[in-house]
């Protein structure tokens, strides 16, 4: 009886086994069946090859490299202590210090954990070798961007970096997963698209510890497309190199083509310390330097132009035939209204524009900024693209400012007087531009009001760009220009010219000196902003020093630079 | 008749064990996580194994008898001799190395305490008396005394520890004192103080042994961790459907999805090889063992070998039972071999033996040994 009692419940045991193994495997077979698919297929991106930047020269900018990481599966390791001991052998690291990364990094005993990152070639080959010794080791290759010239022309090339949220919910549809990498700042954001190959995609076959047993379809990444820049690397060099440790900025621009050929903005960084996991403390120091390292001084900033802005001021002053060339402005060194003294740095006496411009007199200006008024300077200054952006190829470019009486009411609910309008009329004020926009303006210049596209791109996948980057033909009046060059050539030639030191022998340079008032009790911006009659071509450049103190110093760096371009025969 | 029994015992265990060896190739094919070795360390155990089969059906099973009481004491020190200088693997200490040979004490225990009980129940008489002082020492001698003999055992077992082998003792207890002829009511006590304390045992529970239980209720709660054997044996299972993905080709299987697909998850490999079909011819031939097994009770008149049989007939069924339950979610983890399947020289060589026995109790029917 009881014996029974013990068949039935085996009985009743085996039934449920029965019934349990039917209802798994016929009627949740198939979800089963699909959940074992997913386990063993995953779709593994393949980031596509992303495209080189080189300079005009063809020398390379911007690269990728094979790097080689370490990963360790937990569950394979068989005698840790020996492991590390070999693992602390070939990097000739602490065995603690590894473990402890190790242990750090360790998630689940079948996720591998990339133990070292970013291993040289001859120590990846050492641990491919030893590989059947130490089973649970592997080397991991792929490809990371690299920097070659490490602080040269940073501004430009930017970084790349993991997406990120932001720019994955914007981009998602454009071929990015969230694995991609994506340019940050500088051309490798800007011509992202040309430069990121498209993404391909692997569906393999993998064990419980996501290694690869086999490949069952392949859809092959596209390499990204080689960008080439207008950039010479040389004297993108020399530029740099003048710059030094100063705040600043060089930029140099072909006057005909818009071709930018040196942006320099100091300090700079090292992008690859983007691309290396053990600099992380150097990235936040360069995220929290003071002196702001990551801003492109070029464009992403704007400041005020100072005396620059009396090259777009005397043109509005001939333009609309408030003064002519020959007209004579008497200045006491001084300019007093409303009992306040407006300053003059050029000896008094009687001006002309082109002594003005040489000498860089300020009550001269004062008194054409009064005839003028501020609205037709505005629109003058407007017309030489100064308060808009340049629409350079470079992401986050600053539009500067312009103001005028409606601006400072809308902005500040403030009345505009008189005074104003002076500090308008020296670039001094709520004037802000960038350098780019002051070489853009000088380039319209010495072109005699054919404005030019100012641009990086000058191939893509080797063709050259083939696009028209004249812009429109300001409407000046004749003569204008020639009376305006003259003035800035005489700034140079001139011996008492404000620029005098810029007189080479074998080079043409003409141009306006800055010195801008910034905050108070801090040194006055430094400006040379100017253009070389070249045999082939005229180039427009700019030297700014932020907090540079007098525009001198901007003057003593464009002689060095262009002593040595001439001396070197690079132009 | 007798040679009927025994041949189907013996025909039952070659299917059972070939059946086994195939599904141990597959889980040791060509694959480092599961050294082939296994399987062929298997074939020389199941060889070995077939061996002491045949000489067990020729050893009288009454000198089970007379050796009940001291093969349980040995393995009493046997226990206590593995927590004192055993071996560790895989966070527990269960195997001890005697002449060169490792071996599983707690295998042994499960002979061990069958045969302990089937000769202490073989000599109890069910007292028929309403005196309170006869009722009391009929408790204590029913039920008190073997199961604190058994609960040594356990408590050992669960030292080292090993709660699947540890509760299986209790299993192997209550069947056969019920079998033995333990009043209803003192089993229903029983049952009742059990379920009464589970909250307080929750307490000496290992960690590990929490999560596996925890897992059991929701296997989702720690998906890469404690539940993830669970996970992907269920997903090796029920991916098989009803004719398998084939012999070799388990995905689970091959790809390394399943950790210990050898020993206490094999059944997940013939669940994902052979499907339904191959799940259910395994079970049917186990269910054939038992039932032969158990068609001995009527023909041998020995209340030691009928409680043998019983004995061994619980193991074997609560061990498939439990470890097919828990491979397919119904159990939760507690590390109990599928008898004759998975790999362990111990278990194998164990469940030869209690084959042995029952191979035995056929032939002795026949010669009419009846005492």
């Amino acid at each position: 009886m009881r014996i029974k009692t013990i068949y039935t419940l085996i009985i009743i045991g085996f039934i449920t086994l029965i019934l349990g193994l039917a209802y798994m495997q016929m009627i949740r077979g198939p979800y089963y069946h699909k959940l074992s698919a997913n386990n063993r297929i995953r779709i593994v991106p393949l980031e596509g090859y992303r495209g080189k930047i080189t300079d005009r020269n063809g020398v390379v900018l911007a690269e990728n490299r094979i790097s080689y990481d370490v990963m360790v599966t937990p569950q394979d390791i068989a005698d840790k202590d020996r492991l590390f001991h070999f693992l602390s052998d070939v990097f000739q690291t602490d065995a603690n210090k590894l473990k402890q990364t190790y242990r750090n990094k360790k998630f689940t005993p079948f996720a591998p954990v990339i133990l070292v990152e970013d291993i040289d070639k001859a120590k990846a080959i050492v641990i491919e070798e030893n590989r059947f010794l130490y089973p649970s080791i592997a080397v991991h290759t792929n490809f990371k961007r690299y920097y070659p010239q490490k602080n040269l022309a940073t501004h430009i090339l930017g970084y790349v970096g993991k997406i990120n949220r932001a720019k994955y919910e914007r981009y998602q549809e454009y071929g990015y997963s969230q694995q991609s990498n994506i340019g940050y700042s500088g051309v490798e954001e800007y011509y992202d698209s040309y430069l990121k190959g498209e993404q391909g995609g692997q569906q393999v076959e993998v064990n419980s510890r996501g290694q690869q047993v086999r490949i069952l379809s392949i859809k092959e990444p596209s390499q990204g497309q080689d960008i080439q820049l207008t950039i010479d690397t040389h004297i993108q060099k020399i530029a740099e190199e003048l710059l030094g440790e100063k705040r600043g900025s060089i930029v140099m621009m072909n006057a005909d083509s818009g071709e930018v050929l040196v942006m320099a903005s100091t300090p700079g960084y090292d992008p690859n310390i983007f691309l290396d996991k053990t600099k992380s403390r150097q990235l936040t120091a360069l995220f929290q330097n003071k002196r702001a390292p990551m801003l492109n001084r070029a464009v992403s900033a704007a400041y005020p132009p100072g005396s620059v802005f009396k090259v777009p001021m005397a043109i509005a002053g001939l333009d609309a035939k408030k003064i002519t060339a020959e007209s004579l402005i008497e200045s006491k060194g001084f300019y007093d209204l409303g009992g306040i003294r407006f300053g003059c740095t050029a000896p008094p006496g009687q001006y002309n524009l082109t002594k003005s411009l040489a000498h860089s007199c300020n009550v001269y200006y004062y008194k054409l900024g009064l005839m003028l008024g501020p609205d037709m300077i505005n629109t003058y200054a407007r017309q030489f693209g100064l308060g808009a952006k340049t629409h350079i190829d470079l992401p986050h470019e600053k539009e500067g400012h312009v103001p005028s009486p409606r601006a400072r009411m809308l902005k500040y609910r403030k009345r505009w007087y008189k005074g104003h309008t002076l500090n308008f009329s020296i670039g001094q004020g709520d004037v802000l531009t960038t350098p780019l926009q002051l070489v853009n303006m000088m380039a319209t210049v010495v072109n005699d009001g054919q404005t030019v596209q100012p641009h990086l791109l000058k191939s893509v996948a080797g063709e050259d760009i083939k696009k028209n980057y004249k812009g429109k033909q300001l409407r000046i009046k004749d003569g204008v220009f020639d009376s305006v060059k003259k003035g800035l050539r005489a700034a140079v030639d001139d011996y008492a010219g404000t620029a005098h030191f810029l007189d080479l022998p074998g080079l043409y340079i003409a141009g306006k000196t800055g010195t801008a008032q910034s905050a108070p009790n801090k040194d006055h911006h430094a400006w040379f902003v100017g253009y070389l009659k070249g045999e082939n071509a005229n180039f427009a450049f700019c030297v700014f020093l932020e907090h540079g103190g007098s525009s001198h110093n901007a003057t003593l760096i464009a002689r060095q630079m262009f002593m040595e371009l001439r001396d070197k025969k690079m132009l | 008749m007798h040679k009927n029994i025994a041949f189907k015992i013996w025909l039952f265990t070659f299917i059972i064990v070939a059946l086994g060896l195939v599904a141990l190739y597959s889980a040791s094919y060509q694959n480092v996580r599961v050294p082939q070795t296994v399987f062929y360390d298997q074939l020389f155990i199941v060889v070995l194994g077939f061996a002491v089969m045949f000489i067990f059906e020729r050893v009288d099973f009454r000198r089970f008898y007379d050796l009940g009481y001291i093969l349980y004491a040995l393995n009493i020190i046997l226990l206590i001799l593995v927590l004192i200088m055993g071996r560790d693997a895989l966070g527990a200490r269960r195997w001890i190395q005697l002449g060169g040979v490792n071996f599983q004490p707690s295998e042994l225990t499960k002979l061990a305490l069958i045969v302990f009980l089937s000769r202490y129940y073989a000599n109890r008489r069910p007292v028929l008396s309403f005196n309170i002082h006869n009722k009391i020492t009929g408790l204590i001698r029913d039920f008190l005394f073997p199961l604190s003999m058994t609960a040594v055992s356990m408590f050992l077992i669960f030292k080292q520890p090993d709660l699947g082998t540890s509760l299986l003792m209790l299993g192997i207890f209550i069947f056969m004192a019920y079998a033995g002829g333990l009043s209803h009511k003192v089993l229903f006590w029983f049952a009742g103080i059990c379920v009464g304390v589970l909250p307080f045992a929750w307490h000496f529970l290992k960690s590990y042994q929490k999560d596996r239980l925890l897992v059991f209720l929701n296997p989702n709660i720690d998906p890469l961790g404690a539940g993830y054997t669970i996970i992907q044996s269920k997903i090796a299972v029920g991916s098989g459907q009803v004719f398998g993905k084939g012999w070799l080709s388990g995905t689970q299987n091959q790809l390394n999805f399943l950790p210990e697909r050898h020993t206490d998850f094999i059944f997940s490999v013939i669940g994902e090889e052979w499907g339904l079909m191959g799940s259910i011819l395994l079970l049917v031939m186990y269910f054939l063992l038992i039932s032969t097994a158990l068609s001995l009770v009527k023909r041998v008149k020995d209340r030691f070998g009928i409680l043998l049989i019983i004995g061994i007939v619980v193991i074997f069924s609560l061990q498939v039972i439990i470890n097919v339950g828990m491979v397919i979610g119904l159990f939760p983890i507690v590390g109990l071999t599928l008898p004759l399947v998975s790999y362990g020289r111990s278990s194998f060589l164990i469940f030869a033996i209690m084959l042995g026995i029952l191979l035995n109790l056929s032939r002795k029917e026949l010669r009419g040994h009846i005492t």
